[in-house]
């Protein structure tokens, strides 16, 4: 067989492909619950302080860029004292929970645009636990320290998106 | 000359396109129903789509219900510039592309682990029976994305890597690495 013939007969099977494929179960109930759940999340939101919410995760962004301008330079020179080793990684660990119980408490009365943030946001936190044991081994190590810290953002940045996602504003 | 069988097809696609502008204008103004046979109308073609980049079941039933879940809100963005069908087609492959990538788990977005049951995969004989829907959902991920935007959907190399987000070289060798498995798997010999 030829190079030829593969991509000819790959063509025609292209061109038989079916234009339309049906879904084997309805999904227009679940589709006119989120369409639901995403007005009742827009008409909250508008019934609101505006800027409130922002102001909240705002606050919370500029706590962790300060913990993080405070601590993760002495991470990278160690003689310059303060949190030194695995307190380091204890005390951002401690500085996430807190920030993340903030944010979750700021978005408390706010509907989630998808159902598994939760599952998502404990996936981050698997991760996050799974370097912090390599870190016992090498508290020092910066390329790990930063891992945990993208860590951290993401599910910041996880919780924000489901509460206030940017195409509802689109 | 228009014979009276072209006439009544015309006459047809006058009348479909009228009644879907008009659907769309009584949906943008909350009109549930209508959107709902908007729904009835193009479902299958989002859920083909869905299905081809998702190469899964389930993954592909919740992307569909994310593109229909956006398109409620953004559907006022539509101005007629094209056809609905199009317009629609080309939000529901980037709401579907955003959709796996936030499903994706946080170890494998990072490390870029593909998942596939590719390797595992038998060759075939060469024959006329081959099942190209099951095969390229056999795909590894970006493999797959790649060849149903460019071979099935017709997107430029160009236009793939702006929606996937890589470089066009990278589109180019995603494309050539999806015919190479599927020459294999079709049973002809590599050569």
């Amino acid at each position: 067989m030829t190079m030829n013939s593969f991509e000819q007969q790959l063509q025609a099977k292209i061109n038989e492909l079916p234009d339309t494929v049906n879904p084997e179960k309805d999904l227009w109930r679940g589709i006119d619950r989120g369409i639901a759940a995403e007005e009742i999340a827009s008409l909250d939101g508008a019934n609101k302080e505006p800027t409130k919410l922002h102001w909240v995760a705002m606050a919370a962004s500029v706590v962790l860029v300060s913990v993080l301008w405070v601590f993760v330079p002495s991470v990278l020179e160690p003689q310059s004292g303060k949190l030194e080793g695995y307190a380091l990684v204890e005390s951002l660990s401690k500085q996430q929970s807190e920030q993340l119980s903030g944010l979750l408490a700021s978005y408390e009365s706010s509907e989630p645009v998808t159902e598994n943030w939760e599952q998502q946001l404990a996936e981050l936190e698997d991760a996050a636990q799974a370097i912090k044991l390599v870190l016992k081994e090498d508290p020092s190590n910066p390329a790990l320290l930063q891992m945990l810290q993208q860590v951290y953002n993401q599910q910041i940045a996880l919780i924000e998106q489901v509460h206030a996602p940017k195409w509802q504003q689109i | 000359m228009e014979t009276s069988q072209q006439r009544v097809i015309n006459a047809n696609e006058v009348f479909s396109k009228a009644r879907e502008d008009a659907l769309i204008s009584s949906a943008i103004q909350g009109d549930k129903a209508a959107y709902r046979a908007l729904y009835d109308a193009h479902i299958g073609r989002v859920y083909a789509l869905c299905l081809r980049l998702a190469g899964d079941r389930g993954l592909a039933e919740d992307a569909t219900q994310e593109v229909f879940i956006q398109l409620w809100s953004k559907l006022k963005n539509y101005k007629g510039q094209s056809q609905f069908s199009t317009w629609l087609h080309s939000v529901t492959a980037n709401v579907t592309i955003s959709y796996i990538r936030k499903q994706r788990g946080w170890f494998q977005r990072m490390m870029n682990i593909e998942t596939s049951s590719a390797m595992n995969a038998e060759a075939e004989a060469p024959t006329s029976d081959v099942d190209l829907e099951s095969l390229v959902l056999r795909l590894p991920e970006r493999a797959r994305m790649v060849f149903v935007l460019h071979a099935i959907e017709g997107y430029r190399h160009e236009e793939v890597a702006e929606m996937l987000d890589m470089a066009v070289g990278s589109s180019k060798a995603q494309f050539h690495r999806a015919k190479q498995l599927l020459k294999t798997w079709m049973g002809y010999d590599d050569e």
